[in-house]
């Protein structure tokens, strides 16, 4: 069983953007990179950053209303094991729902909402949201090895 | 350059659609757009053909599932083309594939319209 103890406190590597859609591709291609350079094959660094896509997107969406001011911090975490990254924002509250989406039934319901999740949940190993003191924190973790 | 382009042309009845880049949340008005103009102009039977597509999010993906249903009441369907193996995957990933047809290449797709009559 893997835990997340292996990562260190600190991450290896933050950055802080703005809640602006347009920096969503320099956040897909800079988490491909890192986890390129750290060992991950291409398929998947290309999926782990999709699932950063995603759960970035979700937070400029959802949690500020595309309010171009709102900071995202991006924090990764390295270890031998696997890739921690922690995404913290503040607005409102993320509402994941824990129901598995079927595409089927979302096209008959017309809804849209929970595709992105949905991706993160099946291309990640574990993903969390938890808030505290106002800092809302999505919790992302790939271990090195398949699911 | 634009990271991603789209451009449109009527073909054998079909209205299709090819999309070229990265289509993420920052793009994808575009993309509804072009789409509901499609609509608008009473074209049932969509073809996206992805082959110069790089990229695709639940963005995209959503715009696609969000007109399904009425296209496909009107008589005609929204088909998928070309993809290469990293977009077709993220279709996979959702589960895209056990709702829609995705066909290898464009001759063939529209081939697979043609038994369809849009109603009127």
């Amino acid at each position: 069983m893997k835990n997340s103890a292996v990562f260190t406190p600190r991450p290896d590597f933050s950055i802080t953007i703005l809640s602006q859609t347009q920096l969503l591709k320099m956040v897909v291609e800079l988490t491909r990179h890192i986890a390129t350079l750290f060992q991950f094959p291409i398929g998947e660094a290309q999926k782990i950053s999709l699932a950063i896509d995603e759960a970035v997107t979700n937070v400029i969406k959802h949690s500020y209303h595309n309010d171009p001011k709102g900071e995202i911090g991006i924090d990764f975490f390295l270890a031998p094991e696997g890739m921690r990254i922690l995404i913290r924002y503040r607005g409102l509250a993320p509402d994941i729902s824990d129901e598995e989406v079927n595409i089927g039934r979302m096209i008959k319901k017309k809804r849209k909402g929970g595709l992105g999740v949905k991706l993160m949940k099946t291309i990640m190993d574990s993903v969390t949201y938890s808030t505290t003191d106002g800092e809302n924190r999505c919790e992302m973790i790939k271990w090195r090895t398949a699911k | 350059m634009k990271s991603f382009q789209i451009r449109s042309k009527m073909i054998s009845g079909v209205a299709v659609l090819y999309l070229k880049g990265h289509l993420d949340a920052h793009q994808v008005a575009r993309f509804e757009k072009e789409l509901v103009r499609m609509i608008k102009e009473n074209n049932f039977n969509i073809l996206i053909n992805g082959q110069e597509l790089s990229y695709i999010t639940s963005a995209g993906m959503g715009i696609i599932m969000g007109y399904i249903d009425e296209v496909r009441e009107k008589g005609g369907d929204i088909k998928l083309c070309a993809l290469n193996e990293r977009v077709q995957e993220t279709f996979d990933l959702v589960g895209f594939t056990e709702i829609y047809d995705f066909i290898a290449d464009e001759q063939a797709a529209l081939e697979k319209f043609s038994s369809i009559h849009p109603k009127a």
